[in-house]
């Protein structure tokens, strides 16, 4: 469903992708893990538009997305919850949740209606925030937050989800909760690229898993195969 | 002084401080897409304001006019948006701002040879005849002012909150980024921006046109005074400005009497500096917290 | 010094075949326009200043020409003096109020600047006009020109004094620009935040540049008003402002010779635009220029399509507008529009920046030779390091709203030791090193350096304490040389008084700074570069630039703000060998890092942080084997269920 192919790119002067390469089957969860500074943020960026790759490819369901502009590339079907979250505070968690699945619904009128079986789904998911659907998304607490992330990608209907550090500054009680949340994702069929710190976190719920180093795989490999790889831990305490 | 006289400068001048809340709210609205403001846009009031006596002098009833000026307005800021601003957002530069003072100026000279130098009076089948308030004197006139600035400002706030383009609208000032991410395009709201921008300019000048009549100097006229609107109130304040439009008008009223009529514009201007010294981060937005 | 002497050479030509000028030509209209030209250079200059070395939009510049015109107008008509206190007390008008608008107006930036510039000017007019008492008002001011020495001044005297006048600030200004000054106003337009952090104080460079900027304004506004001997509030409107931003853009900031060309083509413009068949020409040619640059920059990619197809269709507009048009009078504004279009988008760097690419390929004209480096130990001794506290910090707190970034925090840095700061993403790190070096005050506790409370919540301040510090984000002065980017950081080199500066005196202390800066560049590898522009060196050269630089302030303590982000193996090794280097000379070291191989390799001691306090502190192998550094660093498992399970079970509240 995604591949990624000999990705280079960076910021400015420094270029922090040195050739990646990864491939995410459709149906599957991979994980991308490795230490601060790897460069697997960078990765989800160029992957999903908002930095544009230097070279390689990234290809989408068979069709060529390196390059064009972010806005295209979620219409033609990735969705990313990125780094921090980023839910749109002013606007309620309904209006959050109805902007993630802009590329499908009516722009004027008569989107609430076409969006009430996606909203319910999503609910269901997360009752929380059905508690909250009229609340300043801005005013939930971070684990909240990141439901939201994940209810809005899900609300576009996408191909391939992108999930960059979901557990990033939450307590490890919410933690659990959103890795929770991710299994069943997973039992849903969604087809998922996972970004974490947690190494051990990531590595229980993927199917596949990928280490970058210094802008480029280093190891990849099965869950199993990966925690008795010693690299890994070297990857990241040096 | 007679109570009563000062009470008619009041509320005349903050009705005509409405007008300066309509064109400062133009500014809220670019600004939260891009944090932009076209530095033309008194340029872009006065002739969205030619062309719709243009219309209204080729025969076309006042109720036909007023689409067709929005129309007008709109695409003007349309074109501004395109010539003097996308390039140098697209650079992250602050290039716009000396890029818009340059179209506006280019539009002045154009409406200047156009229609000419002198001041134009603007027919309207609204009535100039006072109507007595509790004591003080009103135009009908007066008050289709405050119903088409509050008319406007209304069904765009409406828009932003009902339709889901609209949600969109506040998503990409909220965090421009993240909106790409969910498929909405950051270029083209900001070009609904600047349309709605130029619109609401337009009717700016159609609203108050029949009061000052139209003329090339109401350009800067009126901007220097929805700078300090909108600096005083903060560019994100929403009806804020309409609070700061109808304080300043009236305080411009009374210094006017008090004062002389050359006077008119210093509380604004002083109050425009002290504004911007008195907030040293900036009256435009919230308190930045500096990453390094 | 051939670059020298063909420069001074060129200055020296001009000046002199101008200073010829009133015995080759007769005709008194011709004579009047290059005293104007003399005057408007004057003016260019000055706003040149702001709009082009600070890089702001600067609306009110009009307000001090009418300012000075006036005051020298009524310092003639009113108090009877003569021409040079007329002139000082303009000059001075235009220092004072300058500064006094400054103050508030430059603690804005960009949009709000030009704003506060816009209504100061607004209300310049206004007083003009209102305060008929003094200044006549609409009706306007008549003066006449007093003699001077008991000559009266007939114009080919006067365009001698204003040639004169332009030939003095000339020279003055070239000497400030070329001194530390000049690089100031340069390095706070690139980085502020760098600027305030290597001790050059950003506010008050600014302030000053304003207001020197403004005194020109003034002196400019004399002259004008000596020359035209009538006065008008009208005559210093936003027309006027947008015609001076037009000279300076087109003639090319940054540059004297820019505010010249500029001010020759504001000159001569109402004259290009009432001859028709002289307009026609000129805007033929200027859409043949737009056209080649156009097409130039499409085939080579180094334009976006509307930066090189934009200025050919307003010059088009401005070819067919002038065969149509009857009167191009008229449409004076418009033209300018045009025209000031044009060239900021299609040529920002405006003519001089254009000509001077050109001449330098033309003439390859090698810079003159950089003084040898400095001696290390000269410039840095060696300290004695007693493994004393240096840094010590005390329970130190840092909120954002409910964010508690840095949640108390107790530390200790021995003087002469490289101690390490690790700790996962969103631990605290970038935000304790942004409280100390001075970026963030402190929420609670304290800082004590050498057992002295640091100044807090102003880099500028801790910079002055002995305290420099690296960016997590580069800070680099982008459009400085590599050797300029340190220079401006050295401390205790720059002694001279501004006097001494004007006149070029300080010379001396320039060589110097350049021989020390050049001794820091070579111990970090880039010698050979010092005359890169920042921006164009890579990445990795721009990282160690940023550690010479830092080091140029001569500090106690070093603070390195994940100086390896982003850097290749083979400039990690390099870096680790340069911080060796300072650590040689004494100075101590805090290292914020994520690449666990250089803390290993450097550091004495390191503190974990985590969730903003401190989880633990030892030697390198100690913390690595701590698990709950472990712990914070991998995660824990998801749940304490054996993963083969899969299904999800409700965890304990």
């Amino acid at each position: 469903m995604l591949v990624v192919d000999d990705l280079h790119g960076g910021y400015g002067a420094s270029e922090v992708l040195t050739g990646t390469t990864l491939t995410v089957k459709k149906g599957t969860l991979v994980a991308l893990i490795g230490a601060n500074g790897a460069g697997k943020t960078t990765t989800m960026r160029a992957i999903s538009g908002g930095l544009k790759p230097s070279h390689g490819k990234v290809i989408l369901d068979g069709q060529e997305v390196q390059g064009l502009d972010a806005s295209r590339i979620a219409r033609l079907g990735l969705a990313h919850a990125p780094e921090g979250r980023k839910v749109f505070g002013p606007l309620s968690v309904e209006d959050n949740l109805l902007l993630g699945a802009y590329g499908w619904l009516p722009r004027f009128f008569g989107f609430h209606a076409k969006a009430k079986e996606d909203l319910e789904r999503v609910y269901d998911l997360f009752p929380k925030l059905r508690d909250r659907t009229k609340q300043a998304s801005g005013t939930l607490s971070g684990g909240e937050q990141q439901m939201l992330a994940i209810g809005r990608a899900l609300m576009a209907r996408p191909k391939v989800m992108l999930l960059d550090e979901p557990s990033m500054g939450l307590a490890p009680v919410i933690v659990q909760e959103v890795f929770r949340t991710i299994r069943r994702l997973k039992e849903e069929g969604i087809t998922l690229l996972l970004v974490e710190q947690f190494a051990k976190s990531a590595l229980e719920v993927a199917d596949y898993a990928y280490v970058m180093e210094h802008g480029r795989i280093a190891v990849e490999g099965t869950p199993d195969e990966l925690s008795r790889n010693e690299r890994v831990i070297a990857a990241y305490l040096g | 002084m007679n109570s009563l006289i000062i009470g008619q400068m009041v509320v005349s001048g903050a009705l005509m401080g409405l007008v300066y809340a309509l064109i400062a709210y133009g500014f809220q609205l670019t600004y939260a897409t891009s944090k932009s403001i076209n530095f033309g846009q008194g340029e872009l009031v006065m002739i969205s304001a030619f062309f719709s006596l243009t219309l209204t002098n080729l025969g076309l009833p006042y109720w036909a006019m007023v689409p067709g000026g929005l129309l007008f307005g709109a695409i003007m800021g349309l074109v501004v948006e395109r010539a003097g601003v996308r390039l140098a957002l697209e650079q992250k530069s602050e290039g716009w701002i000396l890029l818009t003072i340059i179209i506006g100026l280019f539009f002045f000279s154009t409406a200047e040879n156009i229609w000419g130098r002198d001041d134009r009076p603007f027919p309207t089948p609204i009535s100039a005849d006072p109507i007595n308030i509790l004591g003080v004197d009103v135009t009908r006139l007066e008050i289709s002012v405050a119903v088409g600035v509050l008319g406007i400002m209304g069904l765009i706030e409406l828009f932003k909150r009902r339709t889901l383009l609209g949600k969109a609208f506040e998503a990409v000032s909220a965090d421009r980024d993240a909106a790409e991410l969910m498929g909405i395009s950051a270029t083209r709201t900001v070009m609904l921006s600047y349309g709605l921008s130029g619109a609401v300019a337009a009717l700016a000048g159609i609203l108050v046109s029949p009061i000052t009549t139209v003329g090339p100097t109401m350009a800067s006229a009126l901007i220097l005074k929805a700078f300090s609107v909108a600096v005083v109130a903060g560019l994100d304040s929403g009806f804020g400005v309409v609070l700061v439009g109808m304080f300043l008008g009236a305080l411009e009223s009374l210094s006017s009497f008090y004062l002389g009529s050359g006077w008119r514009e210093a509380p604004g201007l002083i109050l425009l500096i002290l504004a911007l010294a008195v907030r040293p981060t900036g009256v435009f937005g919230k308190a930045i917290i500096r990453k390094v | 010094m051939k670059r020298i002497l063909l420069l001074r050479g060129a200055e020296l030509i001009v000046f002199a075949f101008l200073a010829t000028i009133p015995l080759l030509v007769v005709n008194p209209y011709a004579l009047g326009l290059l005293t104007l030209l003399a005057i408007y250079g004057i003016l260019l200059i000055g706003l040149d200043v702001t709009v082009g070395y600070l890089g702001q939009i600067n609306l009110g510049h009009v307000a001090f020409l009418g300012l000075g015109a006036y005051t020298a107008g009524l310092v003639v008509t009113k108090l009877g003096l003569g021409m040079a206190p007329a002139l000082l007390a303009s000059m001075v008008v235009g220092l004072l109020l300058g500064g006094l608008l400054a103050l508030p107006a430059l603690r804005l930036e960009g949009p709000q600047f030009a704003l506060a510039t816009l209504s100061f000017a607004a209300l310049c007019t206004t007083a003009l006009n209102e305060l008929e008492g003094l200044t006549g008002g609409a009706q306007g001011l008549s003066l006449s020109r007093p003699p001077v020495f008991d000559h009266v001044l007939t114009p080919p005297l006067f365009y001698w004094l204003c040639m004169a006048l332009l030939a003095v600030v000339w020279m003055l200004m070239r000497n400030l620009l070329a001194s530390q000054w000049g690089r100031a106003f340069e390095a706070l337009r690139d980085s502020p935040i760098a600027t305030d952090a290597m001790g050059v104080g950003t506010y008050r460079h600014k302030v000053a540049a304003f207001a020197l900027g403004s005194s020109l304004g003034g002196l400019a506004g004399g002259l004008y008003a000596f020359n035209f001997e009538y006065l008008q509030p009208q005559s210093f409107t936003y027309d006027l402002m947008i015609i001076l931003l037009l000279g300076v853009v087109l003639g090319g900031r940054k540059s004297l010779w820019g505010a010249f060309v500029g001010a020759s083509v504001i000159v001569l413009l109402p004259n290009l635009l009432s001859n028709r068949h002289l307009f026609q020409i000129f805007s033929g040619l200027g859409f043949a220029m737009a056209l080649a640059a156009g097409l130039r920059g499409l085939v080579k990619k180094t334009t976006r399509p509307f930066q090189a197809l934009a200025p050919v269709v307003a010059m088009g507009i401005l070819v067919v507008g002038g065969l149509l048009v009857e009167n191009t009078e008229d449409w004076r504004k418009a033209i300018f529009a045009l025209m000031l279009f044009s060239v900021v988008v299609g040529l920002p760097e405006g003519l001089m920046g254009f000509l001077s690419i050109f001449l330098a390929k033309l003439f390859r004209v090698p810079h003159a030779p950089l003084p040898a480096p400095t001696d290390i130990e000269t410039l840095l001794p060696p300290r004695t390091a007693d493994g004393s506290p240096l840094l010590m910090l005390e329970d130190l707190k840092r909120h954002f709203g409910g964010v508690k970034a840095v949640d108390g925090l107790s530390l200790s840095i021995r003087s002469g030791s490289i101690h390490g700061l690790i700790g996962p993403n969103g631990s605290g790190k970038s935000t304790l090193v942004n409280v100390i070096s001075g970026l963030y005050t402190p929420s609670s506790g304290r800082i004590l350096l050498r057992g002295a409370v640091l100044p807090s919540g102003s880099l500028y301040r801790v910079s002055q304490s002995g305290v420099a510090r690296t960016f997590q984000n580069l800070q680099l002065f982008a459009e400085l040389t590599a050797l300029e980017n340190v220079m401006v950081a050295l401390r205790g080199v720059y002694r001279s008084p501004l006097p001494l500066v004007l006149l070029g005196l300080a010379r001396r202390e320039e060589r110097q700074a350049q021989a020390d800066a050049l001794c820091l560049l070579d111990r970090i590898g880039l010698k050979d570069q010092a005359l890169t522009k920042a921006k164009d060196l890579t990445y990795g050269a721009q990282r160690f630039l940023e550690v010479a630089r830092a080091l140029a302030r001569k500090p106690d303590l070093l603070i390195l703000d994940e100086p390896a982000a982003g850097l290749a193996h083979p400039d990690v090794v390099q870096l680790i060998e340069i911080i060796r280097r300072v650590h040689r000379r004494g100075i101590s070291i805090l290292l914020i890092e994520h690449h666990m191989d250089v803390v290993s390799e450097l550091c004495d001691l390191v503190t974990v942080l985590d969730g903003g306090k401190v989880i633990a502190e030892g030697t390198p192998d100690e913390v690595k084997r701590d698990p709950k550094v472990v712990e914070a660093y991998l995660g824990q498992p998801a749940s304490p269920s054996e993963p083969s399970h899969g299904g999800v079970e409700p965890l304990p509240a």
